[in-house]
C-alpha cells in the first residue's frame, strides 16, 4: 500500500495564560492511498488540531508545532514556504470543516468561491473556472443556476454540499473532512455522505474522516483509529477494531452507546472526565480512568504495541505477548 | 372492562399524567403564519418516558416549551393531572410548575454564569419557599448534589469551573428541586461526548426509578431514545406522523418518513450495512404548508391524492398509529 501521508512523532501545543496546553503528544499515523481513515475521540482529544497541523495551520503565537514531522506525498509539510503551503492547500489538500454556516465567505455567491479556487490553482481562463464550478454544483446536487446565489439562500444540507463541492473542486490528492455531517441532520447526513462517498471513490481521494460517531466510520472508512488526549491509542482495520477492540478507552467507547438491536439495559460509561491538557497524568495519560490500570500503568508510559498487526498503546498487550 | 383511552388505546388504567389535544402552536413571521406545532395529540403515562423524535425545525422542542407553557400555544389543550395548563391562572401555574420542570439542551447558556452552584440549584427552593432556613436550605442543596452525583466541594463553584456533563447535573439538580412529577427533557445530552452522555443517561434513569419520574423526551438522537424511552411519536413538520411502542417501532416503522429516518441511524457495528432509503430533497417550509400530507414531496410512494388530503393519525394496527394514507401496505 502506498503511503500518501506519514506523520512522526508530532507535538503540538497551544500557550495560554502562561500554561501549556499540550494538545497534540507525540503522535505518529500513517494513511494509504484511496483509503478512508476514520479518526474518532471526543472533544478536546486533538482531532481538529491534527487536520490543522497536516495544512501546517497552527496560528503562531497561541499555537506550535513543536517536534515531529509531516510528509505528504513524500515533501515535508513543515518546511514548505509560504508559496509551496498555498499551492498544497485546496490542490493536494483539501479540507471540509465542520459546520457549513460558517465555512462559506457570506459576502461571495457560491460560484464565486468554488470558481475562484479553481482559478487559483488550475491555471485556466475565468470562464473556464465557472464552468468548473457550475459543474462541481451539479455533481453534487446542486442545479447549476443557483451558483449566483449566496450562502444565506440555501439549506444547512445544501450549505454542505457546496463545501464538497468547493473541497473537490481541484480534484484533491488528500481530503481531511472534520466532522462533515455533525451539524446535519440524520436523512440530510445520509444523502451527504452517500454523495461523498461516490465522489472519493471515482476521484481515487484519500480521506481522513474525522468524526466522534463510531456509527459513521464502521458504515464509512477502511481503517480506523482512536484518538484520546493527543495520542492515537489505538489504530486499526475496521475489522479489526469493531470485531475486536483492544485499547480500555475504545471498549469504554462502545460500553458507552445504546445498542439499537438489545433491549435497554444500563450503559457502561467511562468513569471520569478527559485529562487536563495543561496537567496529563504521568504514566499512560487514560489510566485515571482505565478499571485496568495497575502499577506500571500510573508510572511509565505505554508503547506502541502490535497485535497481529493492529497496533494498541497499552501496558496490558506487553504481557499477552504483544511486539513493541 | 374494554374502555380505552381514545387516543392511545392504552387501557384506562394506565392513567395518563399528561393529555394533549390538538395542541397547535403558530409563529407569525413576515411572510406568514408558521406552523410551528400543527394538531398535534399524545399522552403520557405515570413514570413512563415518552421519546420524542424528530429532525431540526419539525416542532418538538416548540411542543416541549407549550407543555411547561413557556410559550402560549395557539390552540388545544394540555391537561396535566386534571388541570388545563393553557388556561391556567397564575397561582395554579406556580402549582404546576412545581410538578412540572424542564431539563435544557445546552448546559452551558441554560444556566447563569455568575451563580454558584448551590445559588442555581436552591434558587426554586427559595421562590416557592419550600425551605424555612438557610440550614434547611444548605442541607436540602447538598442532598440534591448527591443525587444527581455532584460532589459536595463544588458548593461554592461557578459554572465556568465545570465541564458540559457535570453543568448538565447541575441542571438536573435544579430541576429536580420542587420534587416535580413529570419533567421534559429537551435533548439532555446532544451537547455531550458519548462517555458523558452515557453517565447522564444513567442519570435520568435512576432518577426516574427511584422517584417515578414521567419524562418527555426529545430528541434526535434514534438510539439515545430507544434505549430511554417506552413509547415513540415522530415529529415532521409540526405533527406527528407516527406512534408506537419502542421496540415494535423500532423493529418496524410504518410510515415512510419513520423508515427513512430508522433507516439513516449509522450503526456502529461491523457489516450493518442496510437498505438505506436516501430521501429525495430537504423539508420544505413551514410557513403557510400547503394542504396534504406534508411529507410527500419527499415520499417515494407518494401519490396524487396524497397532496390533496391532510392523512390523519390513525390506528393502523394495535397500539401502531400512523399518519399516512398508504399505512395498511407498510404493516
Amino acid at each position: 500500500m502506498e503511503t500518501i501521508l506519514a506523520l512522526r512523532d508530532l507535538e503540538v501545543q497551544y500557550y495560554s495564560n502562561r500554561k501549556t496546553i499540550r494538545a497534540v503528544n507525540g503522535l505518529s499515523l500513517d494513511m494509504h492511498k484511496g483509503k478512508v481513515l476514520g479518526l474518532v475521540g471526543e472533544t478536546g482529544a486533538g482531532k481538529t488540531t491534527l487536520a490543522l497541523s497536516i495544512l501546517n495551520m497552527i496560528r503562531a503565537p497561541q499555537g506550535k508545532i513543536t517536534a515531529g514531522n509531516i510528509r505528504f506525498a513524500g515533501n515535508d509539510v513543515l518546511t514548505m514556504n509560504k508559496h509551496e503551503l498555498r499551492n498544497m492547500r485546496g490542490k493536494d489538500v483539501a479540507m471540509i470543516f465542520q459546520d457549513p454556516m460558517t465555512a462559506l465567505n457570506p459576502v461571495l455567491t457560491v460560484g464565486d468561491q468554488i470558481a475562484e479556487t479553481v482559478l487559483r490553482h488550475e491555471g485556466v481562463s475565468k470562464e473556464a473556472a465557472w464552468k468548473t464550478a457550475e459543474t462541481m454544483l451539479e455533481t453534487v446536487g446542486i442545479p447549476a443556476d443557483r451558483a449566483r446565489e449566496y450562502p444565506h439562500q440555501f439549506s444547512g444540507g445544501m450549505k454542505q454540499r457546496v463545501v464538497i463541492a468547493l473541497a473537490l473542486a481541484c480534484n484533491p490528492k488528500l481530503l481531511l473532512a472534520d466532522e462533515p455531517t455533525t451539524a446535519l441532520d440524520v436523512t440530510i447526513q445520509a444523502q451527504v455522505l452517500d454523495l461523498m462517498r461516490k465522489l472519493i471513490k471515482e476521484q481515487g481521494t484519500s480521506v481522513l474522516f474525522i468524526t466522534h460517531s463510531l456509527g459513521l466510520v464502521a458504515e464509512n472508512c477502511d481503517e480506523v483509529a482512536t484518538m484520546y488526549a493527543g495520542e492515537i491509542v489505538e489504530f486499526g482495520s475496521v475489522k479489526q477494531l469493531f470485531g475486536n477492540p483492544l485499547h480500555p478507552y475504545t471498549k469504554g467507547l462502545f460500553g458507552s452507546l445504546p445498542d439499537l438491536s438489545a433491549v435497554s439495559e444500563r450503559l457502561k460509561p467511562i468513569p471520569g472526565l478527559m485529562p487536563d491538557p495543561t496537567n496529563l497524568p504521568s504514566g499512560c495519560f487514560f489510566s485515571p480512568r482505565c478499571p485496568f490500570a495497575t502499577e506500571i500503568c500510573h508510572n511509565t508510559h505505554p508503547v506502541d504495541i502490535d497485535v497481529e498487526g493492529h497496533m494498541v498503546k497499552c501496558h496490558l498487550y506487553t504481557k499477552k505477548g504483544g511486539k513493541a | 372492562m374494554s374502555a380505552r383511552s381514545p387516543i392511545t388505546d392504552t387501557p384506562m388504567t394506565d392513567t395518563p399524567i399528561l393529555r394533549v389535544k390538538n395542541l397547535k402552536k403558530y409563529f407569525h413571521v413576515a411572510k406568514g403564519n408558521l406552523h410551528a406545532v400543527d394538531d398535534v395529540s399524545f399522552d403520557i403515562s405515570k413514570g413512563k418516558t415518552l421519546g420524542m423524535v424528530g429532525e431540526s425545525g419539525c416542532g418538538k422542542s416548540t411542543t416541549g416549551r407549550l407543555l411547561v407553557r413557556l410559550h402560549e400555544s395557539t390552540s388545544g389543550s394540555i391537561i396535566y393531572d386534571g388541570t388545563e395548563v393553557t388556561s391556567a391562572t397564575v397561582r395554579d401555574m406556580g402549582m404546576l410548575r412545581t410538578c412540572m420542570q424542564m431539563i435544557f439542551q445546552d448546559p452551558y447558556s441554560s444556566i447563569n454564569p455568575r451563580h454558584t452552584v448551590a445559588s442555581i440549584i436552591g434558587e426554586p427552593l427559595k421562590i416557592h419557599k419550600k425551605v424555612h432556613n438557610n440550614l434547611e436550605y444548605e442541607e436540602r442543596v447538598r442532598q440534591l448534589m448527591t443525587t444527581v452525583g455532584l460532589a459536595e466541594r463544588l458548593y461554592d463553584a461557578y459554572p465556568h469551573e465545570l465541564d458540559g456533563g457535570r453543568r448538565q447535573r447541575i441542571g438536573i439538580a435544579r430541576a429536580l428541586a420542587l420534587d416535580p412529577e413529570f419533567i421534559v427533557c429537551d435533548e439532555p445530552v446532544s451537547a455531550l461526548d458519548v462517555s458523558i452522555q452515557a453517565q447522564i443517561l444513567n442519570l435520568l434513569m435512576n432518577l426516574q426509578e427511584k422517584l417515578g419520574l414521567t419524562y418527555l423526551f426529545i430528541t434526535h438522537d434514534l438510539s439515545v431514545v430507544k434505549h430511554i424511552s417506552d413509547d415513540i411519536v415522530i415529529m415532521y413538520m409540526g405533527q406527528i406522523v407516527e406512534r408506537g411502542p419502542t421496540e415494535e417501532l423500532f423493529k418496524k416503522p410504518i410510515h415512510p418518513y419513520g423508515q427513512a429516518l430508522l433507516s439513516a441511524i449509522p450503526i456502529p457495528k461491523l457489516n450493518s450495512k442496510r437498505d438505506r432509503i436516501i430521501l429525495k430533497s430537504e423539508v420544505s417550509s413551514p410557513i403557510n404548508p400547503k394542504p396534504g400530507c406534508r411529507f410527500a414531496p419527499r415520499c417515494a410512494y407518494a401519490q396524487p391524492e396524497c397532496s390533496t388530503a391532510d392523512p390523519a393519525l390513525r390506528e393502523v394496527s394495535p397500539g401502531r398509529f400512523a399518519a399516512c394514507r398508504l399505512a395498511e401496505q407498510f404493516v
